[in-house]
């Protein structure tokens, strides 16, 4: 009887600890516990299909944003950036036909012929990282995020499309004297201007001949 | 007869005088009132340390900018100690301060604090450092430090031409800022496999550490040929080291803040490159904000990123002058 005894109070404890514990990744209880388990790679993806689309649409011709920020700036910004927060950086979706003059590891130059004569810029092909296309889109609020490497992660996901999907066959493809059509996001620091050092972010590219 | 007459008296007296005491009692709580409104607001600006001259910056301009919206302000140092800053907090809160200007010592240590303040209805701004939580402060203005190194960590990998070995210095271990930059700056460099990080150490946003933990982790990777500091602070502390190493010319070293000595670092090859953030805007944003709350709006972006700018040998002439 007394043997029956320990056996329960035995069998009870060891019930009660293995209840009272768990064993788990700490990487997986802390992502749980920040909340993060939006599927993020899900919904840049859907960002990248069906939501930026509308931005490209809208993009300003690079030929007739520069003319603009030249004469008058300040309605260029108002009417064309976008920017998250606080700042002198803003970001512009562009779109614009260049022929190629130099391609090197990180860039492709494109020289770009308007009404006002030639402009020069390049078009990142190797490092594309930065907020710049989510940023230009205009079409993200922060703080509708959960948080901000949530939010971070979103810029992630789509350069990364950018990097796998636009710039390889364009890369396999390009050669000097070529002539591209682009569409991609520019940042202009609206306190220092600067329009002889133009980095576009590609989004779309298009050899066309 | 003339008993009861003298006892009706007698309570009739003690009645008017009980009267005439509640009306001097409301007429000097109203005059204390009146007084009171009369008053300007007051403002409490808490910051992390003022040992650090960015700090200064960020707290005497929220100082500044109160005083010239007509409020009263005062600052405190909470010398980057959580406990020190839970005293300013109940100082704050029992004195009668109307806001708080915040920049925390500990993203997660700093929660308790603002909470206190929310439930005496107390509305925190935090600038510069953010807190793990959404819920608790009113608004908070922050440097947008991860994409400010994902910048840096563009201009690292193409000045160290994508190979070569580095070292990262950290800054404080429970402070978010710390982590958005190094996460920024990963987020680049670890694409890149023949960038290799030798070392990692934290030295607390602090020069003389940073040039104690540059000189020890030269002694084990003498042929490093770069070296990323979470702030300009340590930036400075590991340039020394490298001087004294004899490397400084071989060994590029970047930082991240925008400080006046660094820029001329810049301008002077000695540094290759700093974010520039901007402490003077996001003081006086939340200042302003704080003006806002007191009129009366109550719907706050909870974070505010102010956008930090890369500045290197090719644009230091716009930042030097400012």
């Amino acid at each position: 009887m007394r043997m029956l005894k320990y056996i329960i109070a035995v069998a009870a404890l060891l019930f009660v600890g293995y209840h009272s514990v768990y064993f788990g990744k700490l990487s997986e209880v802390r992502k749980g516990e920040s909340g993060n388990n939006t599927d993020m790679e899900a919904y840049t993806r859907d960002f990248w299909d069906n939501k930026l689309p509308s931005s490209i649409e809208k993009a300003i011709d690079i030929n007739e944003l520069v003319a603009l920020v030249k004469v008058e700036p300040e309605k260029a910004f108002a009417e064309h950036a976008h920017a998250l927060g606080i700042g002198n950086l803003q970001y512009f979706m562009v779109k614009g036909e260049g022929q190629i003059t130099a391609i090197s590891d990180n860039n492709v130059e494109l020289l770009i012929k308007g009404e006002d004569g030639s402009l020069k810029l390049r078009i990142e092909t190797e490092l594309v990282y930065g907020n710049s296309v989510r940023d230009a889109s205009g079409l993200l609020n922060m703080n509708a995020f959960k948080n901000t490497s949530e939010f971070n992660e979103v810029s992630a996901g789509l350069n990364k499309i950018i990097r796998k999907e636009v710039l390889p066959p364009f890369k396999q493809k390009a050669k000097k004297g070529d002539v591209v059509r682009f569409t991609g996001a520019v940042e202009l620091n609206s306190r220092f201007l600067k329009l002889d050092d133009l980095e576009v972010t590609p989004v779309q590219l298009q050899i066309v001949k | 007869m003339k008993q009861l007459t003298y006892l009706t008296n007698y309570n009739m007296t003690r009645k008017l005088c009980i009267f005439f005491l509640l009306i001097c009692c409301m007429t000097n709580n109203a005059c204390t009132d009146r007084a009171a409104t009369d008053q300007p607001k007051k403002i409490a600006i808490i910051v992390s340390t003022l040992n650090n001259p960015w700090f200064v910056v960020l707290a005497e301009t929220a100082a500044k900018k109160a005083a010239e919206l007509g409020y009263e302000a005062k600052v405190f140092d909470s010398q980057n100690n959580t406990a020190l800053e839970a005293d300013h907090f109940e100082n704050a809160i029992t004195s009668g301060f109307d806001a708080i200007l915040f920049n925390p010592t500990d993203a997660d240590g700093s929660i308790t604090n603002i909470s206190k303040a929310k439930t005496a209805d107390v509305p925190v701004f935090c600038m510069d450092r953010e807190v793990n939580s959404t819920t608790v402060a009113t608004s908070q203005i922050l440097s947008d430090s991860y994409s400010g190194c994902i910048a840096m960590g563009k201009y690292f990998v193409k000045q160290l031409n994508k190979k070569g070995k580095y070292v990262e210095i950290l800054g404080l271990v429970g402070d978010n800022n710390t982590w958005a930059r190094s996460k920024g700056f990963h987020s680049v460099v670890d694409d890149f496999p023949e960038l290799k990080m030798v070392a990692q150490h934290s030295a607390d946003f602090d020069r003389n550490k940073a040039m104690e933990v540059m000189e020890s982790v030269l002694q084990a990777n003498p042929d490093i040929d770069g070296v990323f500091c979470g702030n300009d602070a340590m930036a400075m502390g590991a340039y020394q080291a490298l001087v004294a190493a004899g490397k400084s010319d071989h060994v590029q070293v970047f930082g991240f803040d925008g400080a006046d000595d660094v820029l001329q670092s810049v301008k002077a090859g000695k540094i290759k490159a700093t974010g520039m953030q901007y402490p003077k805007i996001m003081a006086e944003t939340a200042a302003l904000y704080a003006q806002e709350y007191f009129n009366g709006k109550r719907d706050f972006p909870q974070k505010v990123p102010v956008a930090v700018e890369l500045v290197t040998s090719a644009n230091i002439k716009n930042y030097l002058s400012e």
